[in-house]
């Protein structure tokens, strides 16, 4: 079941993605997702989809545990930002070189 | 077509287990899955490589032919013999290991010819979606009011986007499929683009409100007049009712910034009065200001 603004029933993502409901369930108990109730119905939204697929891959493809999610999850922002950062000053420094 | 050196892609003796291939994979997949490699074309392509070399080496009938053909890759006639006979088998509806239905084109060339057009990969194998890209669009705020088509160059590909009026300074889009390619024939990633948006001198955005600042002399302000102010669509003129105090601050329904992609609905445009007092004044002036603070 496919709702407006960007939700998708979590039904429907289980089915999808062969996980157990238990598993999502674990993950916004480790803060990793978050869900969106609406008449008693469990969603999530297109963001946190992108996420949650992310954590499947990684549980699946390298048997990481959720404890191991949570660590991944904070490292990678710390990269995320370290990338931004990066990106904004290589923009900066060719701002300068412009008038060098 | 060079030779590949699956075993050495592993770091794995010739010798080796499959529990030490597992390993081994294990611990290479690891270091270079997509997920934990973002915007890093190089591991994603070390992925692939390892994900090919696993392929072959973890399937006992696929490492032995490997090992077989694999270094005397000049015999390539015998090898082509083989995959006929292999054919005709498969046709005459034997089925072996391998089963085919999945795409080739993550794999090398040499895995295609030693094992055939993609035929090779296990159903235990599963796709991966290829890693996304991000990219930050600089913007000014005249930029952001107008819907209007950008070409970014992201990792050498040219992507031609339209960014529609109103996007928030940080605001992401997503373009599906404009990431890194998949591995082991999963869908291409996505491009998120972040739009930062740079503060303009005149004129300050509060979500879809636009405020500016405008100066009147003390003699509009007091007798009322008529003011032409720029606007972020053009110039209006404005009535300056008599009496009008510094700092008021004036209205303009619609004359704000555009909403995010809802068509003819613009936010308000906040105009606050700075009323400049007269400076240098002569004798007669301030004879008939005395005058006027008198009456």
């Amino acid at each position: 079941m496919m709702m407006s603004n960007n939700l998708i029933a979590l039904h429907d993502i289980c089915v999808y993605h062969h996980v157990e409901i238990d598993f999502i369930q674990s993950l916004e108990d480790f803060g990793l997702i978050k869900t969106t109730t609406q008449k008693k119905l469990t969603f999530l939204s297109f963001d946190e989809l992108m996420k949650l697929e992310r954590y499947v891959r990684l549980a699946k493809d390298l048997d990481i545990n959720l404890e191991g999610l949570h660590a991944i999850s904070q490292l990678l922002s710390q990269v995320e930002t370290m990338q931004n950062e990066i990106s904004t000053l290589k923009a900066e420094l060719n701002h300068y070189k412009q008038f060098n | 077509m060079d030779y590949i050196d699956y075993y050495k892609i592993l770091d794995l003796k010739k010798s080796a287990s499959i529990d030490d291939i597992k390993k081994a994979y294990r611990k290479l997949a690891r270091k270079y899955h997509p997920d934990l490699n973002p915007n890093n074309d190089e591991a994603n392509k070390k992925f692939q490589q390892i994900n090919e070399a696993n392929e072959v080496l973890s399937d006992p009938e696929k490492r032995k032919k490997y090992d077989k053909y694999g270094k005397d890759w000049q015999h390539a006639d015998q090898l082509d013999a083989q995959q006929q006979q292999q054919r005709q088998y498969q046709s005459q509806g034997g089925g072996g290991g391998y089963s085919g239905g999945f795409g080739g084109e993550d794999f090398s060339d040499f895995f295609s010819s030693m094992f055939g057009g993609g035929a090779g990969r296990s159903s235990r194998q599963s796709p991966f979606k290829g890693q996304d890209y991000n990219a930050d669009l600089q913007l000014n705020l005249k930029d952001a009011y107008t819907t209007h088509k950008q070409t970014l160059t992201v990792n050498g590909k040219q992507v031609r986007i339209t960014i529609p009026a109103g996007v928030e300074n940080g605001q992401k889009i997503k373009l599906s499929g404009y990431g890194a390619p998949g591995a082991n024939n999963g869908q291409p990633g996505d491009l998120y683009i972040k739009f930062n948006i740079s503060e303009d001198p005149k004129f300050k955005r509060k979500g879809n409100d636009i405020y500016i600042q405008e100066e009147i002399d003390l003699y509009t302000a007091v007798l009322g007049g008529e003011k032409i102010v720029e606007t972020l669509n053009g110039k209006v003129k404005l009535k300056i009712p008599e009496g009008t105090q510094p700092d008021s601050t004036l209205r303009l329904k619609g004359k704000g910034f555009p909403v995010y992609k809802k068509a003819d609905q613009f936010g308000d445009l906040y105009i606050k009065w700075q009323v400049k007092l007269p400076t240098n004044l002569n004798q007669e002036q301030k004879e008939l200001f005395e005058k006027l603070s008198k009456s």
